[in-house]
């Protein structure tokens, strides 16, 4: 294919290839999304791998997350400060994991990475309060919140320890056929 | 293995915090915490073997930061100095390169993809199953009305048009049968508008005597130049492979399905975990829609959570109240059931009247339309009085949604089979074809010259009349009703609120449509033709009302089982249309004066004469296949194939249900391991904090250093003797 696009070097986009699942093309047109952002802190020439990090204000602006209530959470796993601040790199990763070709096994991962409010590697009851509410915009009652979580604990707990882990997490994804529909972000 | 042997020796006492019996513990733990993150994934080190052709998929599929993946693929590109394996690798990545290319270009030429796409992001799995429902019927429509083009009407027209001599070989007894041999449908050359229009909207006049119905094909036998086309039977035998057509593709498509049902254990089980993890569509856009969707969430946790308060309740109540409950629920059902037959009586009497009475104009119009009316009005009232009814009956909020669909399947269904019902009864004057008004020709003649056409028509009413409430629903209530919701903001209306797309019955509407289809097609071959424009007619129709009047539905459809469910009703759709293909080919006597089976006694016999015409090989080889030397043990063997592949289907099923059992069993040895070195740990720094404690007193133990860790001691056997001394 010509390559007429001067913003990465053929190295880098064979990288990004390799990386994420996207073709040369939706690489490109991520980018110019990331820039779209911020066009004066993005520079075209990305050869040289300029550091750009854009803070999560900007990153939670765009329209696919703007009204997404995990979004912040979705910002902070795929960011490498963890704090939300992405590179481009973080862009088209998080972009990635979020497209239809990314396989479940690694959806899973990152979801319950989102799901993990206190970073524990375990999903506790507080993390799934919080996950709840944000559901359903903390419209469900106390009662009814607490009902759920034992529920949910109950239900996907496997070794009984009163919280969630990576592989309970898992194994319940794996009974879940609309899982790849619903993590997916289409940009 | 060897934690579960460990697990079985000191299992009786698990919170007996003997340091000594602990002896025979911990062999192989490296820490308490695990390494959750890479337990499932066993890549945690990029693979030094791998294929080149793994390796893209590898660094893809690593949970890692992107600057590490990067990382990790500049060491592997460093790794290949080999000139010559450098051109295999470069040929099999531009290889995966072009595939992708290829795979995503062709993602454009599937029908709609993006457009469904779309409706999924914006309104969920529910209504994109419709959608994805309504292209698999379009494309179902579209190859059969090409297999009966390509059989049936192309010739048909070529050998019209080229005027061939049509062998009609009278051989059959006329005994008295000559009056029913005249059929002349053709209409006069003059015609108004007015009836033009009348003729194309009810089938007769011009209409009646075109390609479209079965009365305009002839029995012609073609033969010129060696080659020779038996057109009637090219008409059964292209009737009978495009139900089979059909019938295949549905199976396939449930095949599908059906595998994604089993595997997730039918998917009711780990319903609230399921909700909350997967419950959120991150494909959502648009404030309104969240909101919609957050509200949805909520609407079905609590929904779910009454359930299972209705079930405690249920459950608690006392003999006299269940008793009572059951029989006001029997009562509910017979009413329904009332109600069901009062519309298929309904049904039965509109047809008889309408196909008796013979006037013309607009009246007449009507009158041939009462059927469909009827149908259509009992579809819409029915369902809506038994939804009326459920509130009374008291099930879980699941069980009324199945029931409501199970109803409405039934009656739709039903009702078209007494329409058909009816419609034998007259043609055939109640199934004795000897008496009265059956007399001469085995069949009414008087009313119905060509009763193959009659009953075509009747299904392209029905088709028609299908087609034109939907779109009249459409621009005469859902949009007046956005319009109004929209901009008059008094209670009323805003209690009214959006229209909402609701799924079953949509889908129930598809598998009547392609039920009439299925049904009028040995009558009227271009029927399925006809109805491919109406489903992509209906494909633009629904997405148009969809964006701009409905909002989502509060109450979903769980999509996968709903798939399934789907194509259960269209393959009972299905066979309903096959009992009517079945019977009219064998039992009832064809027309004397129209179609391509005038001189059989029946519309089979078509196929024994052309066997008869075959070489005396084949015609051996046939006999032999449908001989019972042949049938029998086919029949045995593919009973013996189906117990095979269910008695396969169950060996997996119990291997996963015992597989995750083993895993609950191996996250509690965890568990229990860890456990125990908490406490051994406990236990070790209280001895060390007490060295007054007399030893003398307990065995002694000569690890007295605290640094000394049993867990990384890797030399320590669990079956060693804990009092050497």
């Amino acid at each position: 294919m010509g390559n007429k696009q001067t913003i990465f070097t053929s190295q880098q986009l064979d990288a990004y290839q390799d990386c994420t699942y996207f073709t040369r093309k939706e690489i490109l047109r991520r980018f110019h999304r990331y820039r779209d952002l911020a066009p004066q802190l993005v520079p075209l020439d990305y050869k040289n791998q300029p550091e750009v990090r854009l803070p999560y204000e900007l990153i939670g602006s765009m329209p696919e997350l703007k009204d997404n209530p995990f979004r912040q959470r979705i910002a902070e796993v795929f960011s490498e400060d963890g704090e939300g601040n992405m590179t481009l790199d973080d862009f088209l990763d998080m972009f990635s994991v979020l497209s239809e070709m990314a396989p479940r096994d690694l959806k899973a991962f990152y979801a319950f990475k989102i799901y993990d409010f206190n970073n524990d590697d375990f999903i506790c009851k507080s993390d799934l309060e919080k996950t709840l509410n944000k559901l359903t915009r903390n419209e469900l009652t106390e009662d009814e919140v607490r009902m759920v979580c034992e529920k949910v604990i109950d239900e996907a707990d496997l070794d009984n320890d009163g919280r969630l882990s990576l592989e309970d997490f898992q194994n319940m994804i794996v009974r879940a056929p609309d899982f790849l529909s619903t993590f997916h972000i289409r940009i | 293995m060897e934690l579960r042997e460990f697990n079985n020796q000191v299992h009786p006492s698990p919170d007996y915090p003997s340091p000594y019996s602990s002896q025979h513990s911990l062999r192989l733990r490296t820490g308490p915490t695990q390494d959750t993150s890479a337990v499932q994934f066993d890549w945690s080190s990029p693979p030094e073997d791998a294929e080149d052709s793994n390796e893209p998929q590898n660094l893809r599929e690593l949970p890692l930061h992107m600057s590490l993946k990067r990382a990790v693929w500049q060491v592997q590109k460093m790794k290949v100095p080999v000139v010559s394996s450098s051109w295999n690798i470069k040929r099999s990545k531009t290889f995966h390169r072009f595939c992708e290319v290829a795979k995503y270009i062709l993602s454009y030429f599937v029908l709609w993809n993006r457009g469904i796409q779309r409706i999924g992001g914006h309104f969920g799995g529910g209504v994109r199953s419709y959608f994805l429902f309504l292209r698999f019927l379009v494309i179902l429509n579209f190859l059969s009305s090409l297999l009966i083009a390509a059989f049936v009407l192309i010739p048909s027209i070529v050998f019209r048009s080229m005027k061939f001599n049509s062998t009609i070989a009278l051989t059959v007894n006329l005994n008295g049968t000559e009056s029913c041999l005249h059929y002349d449908p053709k209409p006069d050359a003059l015609m108004v508008f007015y009836t033009y229009f009348l003729d194309l909207v009810s089938g007769t006049g011009f209409m009646e005597y075109s390609y479209l119905f079965y009365g305009y094909y002839n029995n012609s036998k073609i033969e010129s130049n060696g080659f020779s086309y038996n057109i009637p039977l090219a008409y059964l035998l292209t009737a009978a492979f495009y139900f089979l057509f059909c019938l295949i593709c549905m199976i396939i498509r449930m095949g599908g399905t059906a595998r994604l049902v089993v595997v997730t254990g039918g998917g009711a089980v780990g319903g609230y975990s399921m909700l909350v993890f997967t419950g959120w569509d991150h494909g959502l856009q648009g404030d309104r829609t969240t909101k919609l969707k957050q509200n949805n969430l909520r609407h079905r946790l609590q929904v779910d959570l009454e359930e299972e308060r209705l079930k405690k309740k249920a459950a608690s109540l006392t003999l006299g109240q269940t008793v009572s409950l059951y029989a006001l629920r029997v009562f509910l059902n017979l009413v329904v059931l009332i109600l069901i037959g009062a519309a298929f009586y309904g049904i039965a009497e509109a047809t008889q009247f309408s196909q008796s009475r013979k006037t013309t104009g607009f009246v007449g119009l009507l009158l041939q339309y009462l059927p469909s009316m009827v149908i259509t009005a009992s579809n819409f009232v029915v369902p809506l009085l038994c939804d009326k009814i459920a509130l009374l009956e008291k099930y879980s909020p699941s069980t009324t949604v199945i029931l409501a669909l199970l109803r409405a399947v039934f009656l739709r269904l039903v009702s078209l089979g007494v329409l058909l019902y009816t419609l034998w009864e007259q043609i055939t004057c109640k199934g004795e074809i000897n008496s009265g008004n059956c007399e001469p020709c085995s069949y009414y003649y008087d009313q119905y010259k060509c009763w193959e056409t009659r009953v075509g028509q009747e299904m392209y009413k029905l088709t028609l009349f299908d087609f034109l409430i939907t779109i009249t629903t459409l621009i005469l209530v859902e949009f007046p009703r956005r319009i109004v919701v929209d901009h008059c903001s008094c209670k009323l209306t805003q209690w009214v609120g959006r229209q909402e797309f609701l799924v079953a019955p949509n889908v129930l509407a598809l598998v009547y449509s392609q039920t009439v289809v299925w049904t009028g097609a040995l009558f009227c071959p271009l029927l399925p033709f006809i109805n491919t424009i109406k489903f992509i007619f209906f494909f633009y129709c629904k997405k148009i009302t969809l964006f701009q009047n409905c909002q989502p539905a509060t109450r979903n459809f769980r999509s996968t089982t709903s798939n399934f469910f789907f194509l259960l009703v269209l393959l009972f759709g299905w066979m309903l249309s096959s009992v009517v293909l079945l019977y009219s080919v064998s039992k009832i006597h064809p027309s004397y004066g129209c179609g391509p089976f005038r001189i059989y006694p029946a519309m089979w016999e078509v196929v024994p004469e052309a066997v008869k015409m075959l070489s005396s090989s084949s015609k051996e080889f046939l006999f032999y296949i449908g001989s019972q030397k042949c049938s029998i043990p086919l029949f045995i063997f593919s009973c013996v194939l189906l117990c095979y592949v269910n008695v396969l289907t169950s060996v997996h099923g119990k291997s996963v249900a015992l597989l995750r059992s083993q895993c609950k069993l191996e996250q509690r040895d965890k568990q229990f391991l860890v456990r125990q070195i908490e406490e051994l740990n406990a236990t070790m720094q209280n001895l060390h904090r007490e060295p007054q404690q007399p030893l003398r007193e307990t065995e002694p133990f000569y690890h007295t250093s605290p640094q000394w860790n049993q867990y990384n001691n890797y030399a320590f056997d669990p079956n060693e003797d804990p009092n050497p001394y």
